[in-house]
């Protein structure tokens, strides 16, 4: 694909592409919303896709509990105002359990919030494609992510059984107990999707932008306090910083970063001149060596 | 064609001036191919470094992973960057496509990384079919080799028309101008076979950075780009602009107010609000009404946009459909002869149930047969029946059902195809169209010709021009086609 429009709108073309290729291929297909800038532009891809009609699936948003009240506002928002149908989901029994970023490390406490409730939401919709806002320039295992990743039953990603994709061309026909995890943003770039964000003026929920925020400091890294569940460590003390984020995950493990970008022109230009990954601020992804691949075998996303 | 025109009418309305958004053939997919030995992943590594496509904690990162492994007694061991996978970490091989992003200035790179060991054929293929540009390495030691030739012609088999041969390794050879020179020679003789447009060759040392970005010292007879320049200002254009219209229809889109269009990306050419499109499988033609997306119409649209058209009269086309201009259309085919990869561990089965994957179609293949088996050092074939994973073979494959196709080499997004298993669904092989032949006859004698003013004379005299009236005017003409052709009566629908 190569034309006199530029790179963002080439990009855009592509997503849209494979929004509509997932469409007409899957029988069930469900878009995952977690509410970050990687979901906002997904969201809105599927809606020029699909325009005038609405995209002709739901969104899921898994929730763990543990988001920030400001993103679960702005999912809320986000939903009315354009009319569409979210299924949230949480793993109750793991809320039973009372499993918590606290009590459990990130490994235990992502399987079981994020992994199982994500593979009990689909599997409960009956769901055979779900599209996520995964890039590969994210991580050294992302980088060789397909556009449609096949899931074998249970959900499990086998690296050596993936399809070849050539061309523009995407092979949805499953097998037997197969599901199908689609990415349209496989190409973007975190400069890309804020680029895109700032080109077609998209509300982004307000943790990305830089405010007094309470926030502890652990192992160098920058936790907001989002609410009155917070443990502090002996020594540990809340202080007010100017910070944002760059990434949103469960708020206490993600961490955010100093910053005076208080607007969308200068987050992009903070974000093109960053000297450190996007999921350096991933606290999960630190666990052990090769954790992303370790959690997408167990069909994380 | 005129750039700035052209861009005016693609840009949204309201583009914030502060966002730099690189322009105009902003995006160069660039393939590199090469084994191991010749030092691939140490020149991706190399660009990707010194062009500052390495974050900080990335660094950090690779630099204290290379402690762990001594890998020709480098400080840092740049393939650490590629070999995403543990299962390759652990081997030490590139078994997979990687894709790795980085930008200079204006422009956007999307490399893509493959294996270049025989074992892995149809991995390169996989991954040259979404390039542009290859980069060919061989280190300068050796020059070009077997695999060399294999590699070009891969690349040239799935459409790529630009490659750079980098000379790696030159600190090994002295920074030899005569060596590199004669390396020069014998790969421009042997890429000259191939249907590339431009070849470059460039003299580097990835390990020492030399001619990747900076300009090497060592090598003052060369007065050639680097690497980087190179890519930098090559035109990654495979097509002429004035390319026939193809807009394959993926998915047919109902709203409320009695809207409906056909969505799907234009693959070749441009298309114009008020020129006549026609269904190629059908024949049955339509003006164009709207070309529709969520910012707003569009008065046209060019290859590589995902839009929605309207027409002024319902043709009754499904996904599968190929949209095209009224002069040059596709062929309508049911039988084609193809070259292909064969993807699958399950060698090629004449039994088994295939189905053919074109842009948006999918077709019951009915039967099948490989011709030959093509020899990528040699590039010679040699007949055969057989085919296994990782040969490149020619084939013939009749479908139960016509399809609309181009041939590769004239518009290749609708000339390339893949193959599906029946049976699993599994991508079996990938392939592009050499010669197709038309399921429908061609003007003659003993041929019908429904034309317009043949229909409106009698059968659709009570017809007039309102859209309900030329929307069965079309199904009248497409059910006396259906009805004379199930009796064997060639007929051509033109309308």
């Amino acid at each position: 694909m190569t034309a006199l429009v530029s790179h963002l709108k080439l990009l855009e073309a592509e997503s849209i592409h494979i929004f509509r290729e997932a469409a007409a291929q899957f029988r069930a297909p469900v878009l995952l919303y977690s509410i970050g800038k990687d979901s906002t532009v997904l969201l809105h891809l599927a809606r020029k896709a699909f325009w005038p009609a609405k995209p002709p699936f739901p969104l899921l948003h898994v929730d763990t509990t543990w988001k920030f009240r400001d993103m679960i506002a702005f999912r809320d928002k986000t939903v009315r105002d354009l009319g569409l149908d979210l299924i949230v989901h949480t793993n109750h029994d793991g809320l039973a359990r009372n499993i918590n970023p606290f009590d459990h490390p990130p490994s235990i406490y992502t399987d079981v919030m994020k992994t199982v409730a994500l593979r009990q939401a689909l599997d409960a919709g009956g769901f055979d494609a779900a599209f996520g806002g995964a890039r590969r320039d994210e991580e050294a295992s992302r980088a060789k992510e397909r556009v449609f990743s096949f899931r074998a039953a249970g959900h499990r990603w086998e690296p050596r059984r993936q399809r070849p994709e050539m061309w523009q061309l995407l092979n949805g026909r499953l097998g037997k107990g197969e599901t199908v995890r689609v990415f349209p943003l496989s190409n973007w770039t975190e400069g890309d999707v804020w680029r895109y964000i700032a080109l077609e003026k998209l509300d982004v929920v307000p943790l990305y932008f830089a405010a007094e925020r309470p926030v502890v400091t652990r192992n160098d890294q920058l936790i907001v306090v989002d609410d009155e569940r917070m443990r502090l460590e002996p020594g540990e003390k809340l202080e007010m910083r100017k910070v944002r984020f760059r990434t949103l995950g469960c708020w206490p493990l993600t961490a955010a970063i100093e910053s005076d970008a208080t607007t969308l022109d200068q987050v992009v230009e903070e974000t093109l001149a960053a000297k450190v990954s996007e999921r350096a601020g991933r606290l999960i992804d630190h666990d052990q060596a090769g954790a992303m691949e370790m959690k997408k075998r167990e069909g994380y996303f | 064609m005129h750039v700035a025109a052209l861009r005016e009418e693609i840009a949204p309305a309201t583009v914030a001036v502060s966002v730099p958004a690189p322009q105009e053939a902003g995006m160069v997919r660039l393939l590199t191919c090469g084994s191991v030995d010749d030092g691939k992943s140490t020149l991706i590594g190399r660009l990707l470094w010194d062009a500052a496509g390495v974050t900080e904690d990335q660094r950090a990162a690779i630099a204290l992973a290379s402690h762990n492994r001594v890998v020709n007694g480098e400080k840092i061991d740049f393939s650490l960057l590629l070999d995403g996978l543990q299962a390759e970490r652990e081997q030490g091989i590139t078994i997979d496509i990687a894709w790795r992003y980085f930008e200079t200035g204006d422009r956007r790179f999307v490399i893509i990384d493959s294996p270049g060991h025989e074992q892995y054929t149809r991995n390169m293929a996989t991954g040259a079919s979404h390039a542009a540009v290859a980069i060919l390495l061989v280190d300068a030691r050796h020059g070009p080799k077997r695999q060399t030739r294999r590699h070009a012609a891969i690349c040239d088999l799935v459409g790529i028309k630009k490659v750079i041969l980098a000379v790696n390794k030159m600190d090994l050879v002295d920074f030899a101008e005569a060596r590199y020179h004669k390396i020069e020679t014998e790969f421009r003789a042997m890429a000259g076979s191939f249907g590339f447009t431009e070849i470059a060759t460039i003299p580097v040392a990835a390990l020492s950075g030399d001619n990747v970005v900076y300009r090497s010292s060592n090598m003052p007879w060369y007065a050639g780009p680097t690497l980087l320049d190179y890519l930098e200002t090559v035109d990654p254009k495979t097509e002429p602009t004035d390319a026939p219209f193809r807009m394959p229809v993926q998915f047919v889109l109902r709203a409320s107010g009695d809207f409906r269009g056909y969505a799907g990306t234009i693959t070749s050419g441009r298309v114009r609000v008020g020129e006549r499109i026609v269904d190629a499988r059908t024949g049955l033609g339509a003006t164009l009404k709207r070309i529709s997306t969520m910012d707003g119409d569009l008065p046209s649209a060019v290859k590589g946009e995902a839009v929605t058209l309207v027409l002024d009269t319902d043709l009754d086309i499904s996904r599968g459909a190929v949209l095209s201009e009224l002069a040059r259309r596709p062929v309508n085919a049911d039988v084609i002869e193809a070259r292909l990869v064969w993807l699958s561990e399950t060698p090629f089965d004449p039994e088994s149930g295939y189905l053919l994957r074109t842009a948006t179609d999918l077709a019951p293949v009915t039967s099948m047969s490989i011709s030959a088996l093509v020899n990528f050092e040699t590039l010679a074939s040699a007949p055969a029946h057989a085919c296994n994973v990782n040969d490149i073979a020619d084939c013939r494959i009749l479908l139960g059902r016509s399809t609309a196709l181009d041939l590769f080499r004239e518009l290749p997004l609708t000339g390339n195809f893949i193959l599906v298993s029946a049976i699993d669904g599994a991508t079996v092989a990938g392939g592009v169209i050499t010669w197709a032949q038309s399921g429908a006859p061609e003007v003659g004698d003993n041929v019908l010709v429904l034309n317009r003013e043949l229909l409106a004379r009698g059968l659709c005299s009570d017809l007039g021009n309102s859209p309900a009236d030329i929307a069965e005017f079309n199904r009248r003409a497409h059910e006396v086609a259906t009805l004379l052709r199930s009796i064997g009566v060639p007929v051509l629908i033109e309308i």
